[in-house]
């Protein structure tokens, strides 16, 4: 056990550190000027970079991964776009494509010159994906779609969608199930974006009319879909881990600045003991959460897979996270709620996913969208219990008669 | 960067297991509630053999010059197995105390003498305000010809009623010092305090004007503050490594347990209500076991951020530990609750271990006043 940084991770660290300083773009304003920063990262090497080098990727290292992306965080980098296709559909086209559809995407969606969505979550199928409803049905040269997606984070600005659609209704759910990749610039695609309780669209609606599928653009076999989703759902490589400690790290501390502005009964909150009893728990989690960070960057750098220990990771951060913006909007009284007007002091600056500027208000309601996306909480409890506990299954009523 | 147990390390757990579970079985534990030692001399002296008992001491003095992460391994251990006897006392609190504060020759004498087996220690860090700050200390050490004169009153001072020598913090005219004093010594009187777990033994440690001789002080007088911060790290850090292996054997019985009790037609383990509660009891011991290993990390590599660290450590291990061990009796049902089933062996070593070496919010304050001034 030795948690200090190699010299190398230190010198490389330093590296990107300068790179940053003379290349961060003083602010990005539209998509275009996104994809321009995207571009300067990748030729930098500083994207994709955990992707096999045939692909066009870098081949480094999950710890060289994570410290590009903590580094990107200390110096409020804008973020690159497409990480749906660098973090999920491109290396699942890597591990589950043909041939053609590599030498098809896989560049392309590494320069940003394609961008790609997900097309999984149906407004009956949630938690319970493999209800999914949307039909792909075989026209000869084709498949014809048909269906409605909801949640499709970037869909608005997609060119791609990573489609699972129901090809067989005759067997288990799961197994009727295919993949595919469909084209989003086509009539039969109508994508709206769904506005949440932030106030901003980071999602989609996509309703799927007639919409054509090519033969070529079919992932897998038929009926394998379920078992591709599977892999893409694990794809989460830690290259955040870092990251977001840094991002809650910069949070609490404008936080605590506040608590010595802020008065109650004459004296500065910062003095006063239950507010620095729940600041002092903060930190504590804050701090967990990077210890285990470390951890699992060391599992990855083995160049183990975490498997179902990625479901506590996720499970911890995001009810962590609800915790720590509760306390942030206690601390901050009414100032926390501001959107508009907030004096400088009681500002927070954060880069939220469409590129507008962030508030405390904005990160408070954004929390409670991390224990529902990318399977709930009580879904990552569900995992944790059987896959890691060996608890067993539930009596479920669409297993009853043992057919899934 | 490497968050892992080396092959040598995972080595030990596992040996320290196995000897535990040959030797240190449930049935051991509760024949120790009504010994009038409280511990086995037998299993002691196999500890020595072991290496157990000079694990973080210098080879010189007979020990392995191993670290914390080595000793919360060893500790971890002793939690899950509810293990009865003075080792925490002796090595943590005694032994640590002695190879951070003692001269060449105090070293040689008594880290020689644990190490081999020969010796228990302890020390005596709290008073009756519970005040784990160590310039809280009030009780005094007056100059008499060339050593002191110690009165003052202690409280929950572990093992001290085996204890061979005890590190007493007192006010010399030169201010906070660490004496070490035997407790068989005239003026010195010892009566049991008994808790709920019976694992662990204390003391009231009354101390009516009690010669000491010169050599019997650890450091210059009056300079004993920053050693009683470093120890009293160490104490928490390894009081968390306990308390997560209790925690451990709770989350393990549990689990067990939910997947064979059936209840309306089904193992109770099948229901999300269960499963979920046993979910998050899993998380806690995993963020504990983070926090205790990069503490113990952290203070043994001296990092600049070890002080904290290992208030976070007990901060957070002291509420997780809390919640699993409380969790597992719910999970268990009636048959928790009962005095003949194991659980509440463990459940009540870490509810012991909780209050001691600074509680959740002693440490929480003191996080505060960390990230409040270094930022």
């Amino acid at each position: 056990m030795d948690l200090n940084y190699t010299p190398e991770d230190v010198a490389f660290r330093k590296q990107v550190r300068t790179w940053l300083e003379q290349n961060l773009p003083k602010e990005v304003r539209n998509l275009e000027e996104r994809r321009a920063w995207h571009r300067k990262l990748y030729d930098a090497g500083y994207l994709g970079m955990g992707w096999p080098k045939e692909y066009g990727g870098g081949g480094a290292r999950p710890m060289e991964q994570a410290i590009v992306a903590d580094e990107m965080a200390k110096a409020n980098a804008p973020a690159p776009t497409n990480s749906l296709g660098l973090g999920i559909v491109g290396p699942t086209i890597v591990v589950h494509g043909t041939d053609a559809q590599k030498t098809r995407y896989l560049r392309k969606i590494l320069a940003a010159e394609e961008l790609w969505c997900q097309l999984y979550s149906e407004p009956n199928a949630g938690s319970d994906l493999a209800a999914l409803k949307t039909s792909a049905v075989d026209a000869g040269d084709h498949f014809v779609v048909n269906g409605q997606k909801i949640w499709t984070s970037g869909g608005a600005i997609a060119d791609w969608g990573l489609l699972l659609a129901r090809t067989d209704t005759k067997v288990a759910k799961h197994k009727g199930i295919s993949c595919f990749l469909m084209n989003m610039r086509q009539s039969g695609v109508d994508v709206r974006p769904l506005k949440q309780i932030t106030g901003s669209s980071e999602f989609c609606e996509v309703f799927m009319t007639n919409a054509r599928v090519e033969k070529s653009d079919q992932m897998g076999k038929l009926g394998e879909g379920w078992a591709i989703a599977q892999t893409t759902l694990g794809y989460e490589r830690g290259g955040r881990a870092l990251a977001r400690i840094t991002n809650y790290s910069s949070q609490f501390t404008r936080l605590v600045e506040a608590a010595k502005r802020l008065r109650r009964h004459g004296r500065p909150l910062i003095e006063d003991p239950v507010v620095r009893q729940k600041l002092g728990r903060i930190w504590s989690e804050i701090e967990v959460e990077r210890y285990q960070a470390l951890r699992t960057l060391t599992f990855l750098e083995r160049g183990e897979h975490p498997g179902a220990a990625g479901s506590l990771t996720k499970l911890s951060y995001s009810e962590f996270e609800k915790r720590f913006m509760e306390l942030a909007l206690e601390i901050l009284g009414p100032y926390g709620q501001l959107t508009q007007g907030a004096p400088e002091d009681f500002k927070l600056q954060i880069d939220t996913a469409v590129g507008d500027n962030g508030s405390w208000a904005y990160a408070y309601l954004w929390s409670r969208a991390g224990t529902i996306y990318a399977g709930s909480s009580e879904i990552q409890k569900n995992v944790i219990g059987e896959r890691i506990l060996g608890l067993p299954k539930e009596t479920r009523a669409d297993r009853v008669g043992g057919k899934a | 960067m490497n968050f892992s147990f080396s092959d040598d390390q995972v080595l030990l757990k596992n040996s320290v297991r196995s000897a535990l579970d040959e030797q240190c079985k449930p049935a051991h534990v509760r024949a120790m509630f009504d010994d009038t030692r409280g511990y086995g001399e037998a299993l002691w002296s196999e500890m020595a053999k072991l290496g157990w008992l000079g694990l973080p001491f210098p080879e010189e003095h007979g020990g392995a010059g191993l670290g914390l992460v080595e000793l919360g391994l060893v500790l971890e251990e002793m939690g899950r197995a509810a293990y009865p006897g003075p080792f925490f006392a002796t090595v943590v609190l005694g032994g640590l105390g002695i190879l951070l504060g003692g001269d060449a020759a105090q070293k040689d004498k008594w880290l020689s003498a644990i190490s081999a087996g020969k010796a228990r220690a302890t020390a005596a860090l709290l008073e009756e305000h519970l005040d784990w700050d160590p310039a809280s200390t009030s009780a005094t050490a007056e100059k008499s010809g060339t050593g002191w004169t110690l009165s003052g009153l202690k409280r929950f001072v572990p093992w001290a009623h085996v204890a061979d020598v005890v590190l007493v913090p007192a006010r010399s005219p030169e201010g906070l010092s660490l004496f070490l004093v035997d407790p068989k010594s005239a003026g010195v009187t010892l009566s049991p305090m008994v808790g709920i777990d019976l694992t662990n033994r204390w003391s009231e440690m009354r101390l009516d004007k009690v010669a000491i001789s010169a050599d019997a002080i650890l450091g210059q007088p009056g300079s004993a503050g920053a050693l009683l911060d470093s120890l009293l790290r160490r104490a928490a850090v390894m009081s968390s490594a306990e308390m997560l292996g209790a925690a451990r054997r709770c989350l393990d019985m549990s689990v067990e347990y939910v997947k064979v009790r059936e209840q309306f037609g089904q193992p109770v383990g099948s229901f999300q209500a269960i499963r979920h509660r046993c979910a998050e009891m899993l998380l806690e011991a995993e963020n504990s076991h983070a926090a205790v290993y990069y503490a113990a990390w952290a203070l043994t590599a001296g990092a600049e951020d070890a002080a904290v660290a290992a208030s976070i450590c007990k901060a957070y291990v002291s509420e997780a530990a809390r919640k699993v061990c409380g969790d597992a009796i719910q999970v268990h049902g009636g048959i928790g609750f009962t005095w003949e089933y194991d659980l509440h062996l463990y459940m009540k070593r870490a509810k012991a271990l909780e209050p001691l070496f600074g509680d959740v919010q002693f440490h929480r304050e003191l996080i505060v006043r960390h990230v409040t001034s270094a930022r």
